[in-house]
């Protein structure tokens, strides 16, 4: 294979990570029947969250566990506002955003006088992992090995996904709200208890995927999720909602990100346009898809 | 013979309405027994078996259920004491297969956490074996015809083990072959002792099916016979307060008039689709008259519809309206031309839910009602306070038309396309929903602008209406016209004669209307 393509696939199976691991969480509140678009800024409290406790209790599984916590904190009340008070979800998420956007910068001006990047030197860089089965793996071996833990992780927890949503009656049921709500009331079971695990679940995934992207950087840089929520809800979209889907689909931009890399270092074009591709590739994704989508419905 | 269910004194008060839907009702049922429960629309029928199943909760009165006095406070609760429900609207995810749906909410396990869905599948064809029904339980919803959908609603509710159940209006989207295999289920399972309440306002159903019948009206319990002790005069005029027949007065039928509107040979057939959707149908609608269309679900009469009210444009074929063809103009361009239409879906396509009745009449002539550009409230007011006095709307002008009862609905959209007919006008399934008074008004409306010199269309599956209203009748079976029934052959034809052109057993030779 060629030796560029090895690098550039290796970077993009980690650059993707964060993606799944978002798109995981809104697959749940997207089955359930709900666009939550507050994936990005549950992605940022988690991102922050993370490294700050990490920093504080000098425990790295400590400090992801509580920025887990808080990244759910702030799903719960997502989830109560609009299930509870029955406000627009479309509305409610876009605070939420917005909340965690200008919490984040607040505290990290509080907490550590500083309104821009913050670098944690004492953080220890995340653990990697040599798995010698995947790399036996004929070509694509050597892609697939010596990634962070979280890579892992997210394909541990995207087969636990996809078994919690096909195979157990919490998963039935969660879709049946999403498809039919009113056939869930008729059996005497509430849709909004589904939802609002759904927002939970969201806001687990979201916060492990901005963990990864802080902890990996041993520093916090203001707005570091950088829309990677909003095109985790692309990835859903594109992925068709289904586990599987997702895993290709989020591979598809990870690649992109790792090739606008890549671009940068070895063409000769001004960087804003490489650091554009990722964004062009969605807006391009998203018109193929919608192409192929509305052409297959033509011929059902 | 003990009671399976006993009501005392029901009272449920709508709070945002202050509507008493239901206003101290007994009731009782015996067990195995088939009671109907029979009223108009908002005689409080549907209410009251929400509060049985606990979907809703009554501000006073006891339930006991099998002897034991009981709070019913949730579907599941209701289950658990052995009442289930079968709703209008089926409670199915399309997704899903028919074990699946089933089994939702009571899902067998496989070790602690693991949905067992071989098992389920087993369990639920074993229900399927025990009452023979004739659907698979491994099939997506999705892909079942009406009539099996609704022994999926029946088998998911004998799964939970119950042996009371409630049908709300299970005859509603039926055929008549499905409607005699439903009863048929339904007699063998009250022959097994499960206890049946069947909720609805077609008196030969209550005649066929029931031992014994219950009658609603306003809120209250005005009647309860043991069935063969009435006749359907005396039910008729407890439901109706007084005795109504269908037969609507009118002027005898003249054949002298000049055609209006005419479909020449008219396809519609979408891309990438095998079958048209209509297929070389070809009929002239005169004025005098009212031209009926007949048909089952999903065979042609939706299409007709939207093809007339230029919702979608034609393959092959002309549509001519006085000597002009037609065939390639819009909704827009159609109204300009005159078209009038009563949709079917009086809610999404008929009127603006959240506008103002006022607003709704004058969506199509706002013109009329502006002056260099702004709205003239006052005279859109008058307007529609004169339009209400006309059709006995209750209701006010300024009210969001949503507000309104379905009846009360129709009647604002049937003044307003009234109001701008031209030489015809469209109807179709104006009284899907309706009661029997407001449905009275919708034929006499018809009627009258027939005898008016309107070419009336009529597109309905309620048989009843059609034959009861049309001068003429065209049967459509899978977008093609099967059949065209003249004034006399209506008068002797049969209701068995008309199912058999509907449902494709039979078919006219050549049929030209």
């Amino acid at each position: 294979m060629n030796p560029v393509a090895i690098p550039v696939l290796h970077s993009a199976v980690a650059i993707m990570t964060p993606l799944l691991l978002a798109a995981m969480g809104g697959l749940f509140t997207e089955l359930s029947g709900m666009l939550n678009i507050a994936l990005e800024g549950l992605m940022l409290m988690g991102a922050f969250a993370s490294i700050v406790f990490t920093h504080f209790t000098g425990n790295m599984v400590v400090g992801i566990a509580l920025g887990v916590l808080a990244s759910m904190l702030l799903a719960a009340i997502l989830g109560t506002v609009t299930l509870h008070l029955k406000s627009n979800v479309f509305i409610t998420a876009l605070a939420a955003n917005l909340f965690a956007s200008g919490l984040t910068v607040v505290l990290s001006f509080k907490l550590f006088g500083n309104k821009g990047v913050v670098v944690f030197d004492g953080i220890a860089s995340l653990p990697r992992l040599d798995i010698p089965v995947l790399a036996k793996i004929p070509v694509f071996g050597d892609i697939f090995i010596g990634h962070n833990i979280f890579v892992y992780m997210s394909w541990v927890l995207l087969a636990l996904c996809a078994w919690v949503l096909y195979r157990t009656p919490f998963g039935f049921r969660l879709r049946a709200t999403g498809i039919h709500e009113q056939a869930m009331v008729s059996l005497g079971m509430r849709p909004s208890r589904y939802r609002f695990i759904a927002f939970l679940v969201s806001g687990f995934t979201c916060a492990l995927g901005g963990a990864m992207l802080t902890l990996n950087l041993g520093a916090f840089v203001p707005n570091i999720t950088s829309g990677k929520g909003w095109i985790a809800l692309v990835v859903i979209f594109l992925g068709q909602k289904k586990p599987i889907g997702l895993l290709f689909a989020a591979l598809v931009f990870g690649f992109a990100d790792a090739f606008s890399n890549y671009a940068q270092g070895a063409w000769n074009v001004p960087a804003d346009f490489i650091l554009a591709i990722p964004y062009v590739f969605t807006l391009v994704a998203m018109v193929l898809f919608s192409i192929y989508t509305s052409r297959k419905n033509r011929v059902e | 013979m003990e009671h399976a269910v006993e009501m005392r004194g029901i009272v449920k008060i709508y709070p945002e309405t202050g509507l008493r839907a239901n206003d101290g009702v007994d009731l009782t049922l015996n067990k195995g027994q088939i009671l109907c429960l029979a009223g108009e629309n908002g005689a409080g029928k549907t209410t009251l078996m929400k509060v049985l199943y606990g979907l809703e909760k009554p501000d006073a009165g006891t339930i006991s259920v099998m002897g034991n006095p009981v709070s019913i406070t949730s579907p599941l609760q209701a289950n658990r004491l052995g009442i289930g429900m079968v709703h209008q609207h089926f409670m199915l995810v399309d997704d899903f297969t028919v074990a699946q749906n089933v089994t939702l909410g009571k899902e067998p396990l496989k070790g602690r956490f693991s949905y067992d869905l071989k098992g389920a599948a087993d369990a639920v064809d074993a229900v399927i074996r025990k009452h023979r029904f004739s659907i698979d339980a491994t099939k997506r919803v999705g892909s079942l015809t009406v009539g099996q959908k609704q022994q999926v609603e029946i088998v998911k509710m004998l799964y939970r083990d119950v042996d009371i159940l409630i049908l709300d209006e299970p005859t509603a989207v039926l055929t008549e072959q499905e409607i005699e295999s439903l009863f048929i289920t339904l007699r063998a399972l009250a022959e097994h002792g499960t206890s049946l309440i069947l909720i609805t306002h077609k008196l030969h159903e209550i005649t066929t099916i029931s031992d014994r019948v219950a009658i609603m009206r306003q809120g209250a319990m005005v009647g309860d016979f043991p069935t063969d002790s009435v006749d359907g005069k005396q039910i008729s005029r407890l439901m109706m307060g007084q005795s109504v027949s269908l037969v609507v007065d009118r002027l005898p039928y003249t054949p002298v008039q000049h055609p209006v509107l005419r479909f020449d040979n008219v396809s519609v057939l979408k891309r990438n689709q095998q079958r048209p959707l209509l297929n070389g149908v070809s009929f002239t609608a005169r004025s005098g008259e009212i031209l009926g269309f007949a048909g089952v679900g999903g065979n042609g009469l939706g299409v007709l519809e939207a093809v007339l009210g230029g919702f979608l444009p034609i393959s092959s074929g002309a549509i001519v309206h006085k000597d002009e063809d037609i065939s390639r103009l819009d909704s827009h361009a159609l109204r300009k031309r005159g078209l009038a239409y009563v949709p079917a879906d009086r809610l999404q396509v008929g009127s603006a839910l959240q506008a103002a009745v006022s607003e709704n009449l004058i969506v199509d002539a706002r013109n009329e009602f502006s002056r260099h550009g702004v709205m003239q409230r006052k005279k859109i007011e008058q307007h529609a306070q004169s339009l209400l006095k006309t059709y006995s709307v209750k209701g006010s002008p300024s009210m969001p038309i949503g507000t309104l009862s379905g009846g009360n609905i129709q009647k604002v959209i049937l003044a307003r396309e009234i109001t701008q007919y031209q030489d015809y006008i469209v109807f179709s399934e104006p009284t899907w929903g309706l009661d029997i008074a407001s449905s009275r008004f919708v034929y006499e409306r018809m009627v009258q602008l027939r005898d008016e010199g309107a070419a009336v269309l009529l597109i309905s599956s309620n048989l009843d209406e059609i034959l009861a209203v049309s001068d003429r009748v065209i049967v459509m079976y899978r977008g093609t016209i099967v059949a065209v029934l003249e004034s006399e052959e209506l008068r002797h034809v049969t209701k068995e004669d008309m199912g058999a052109y509907m449902l494709g057993l039979r078919q006219q030779e050549a049929p030209h209307g």
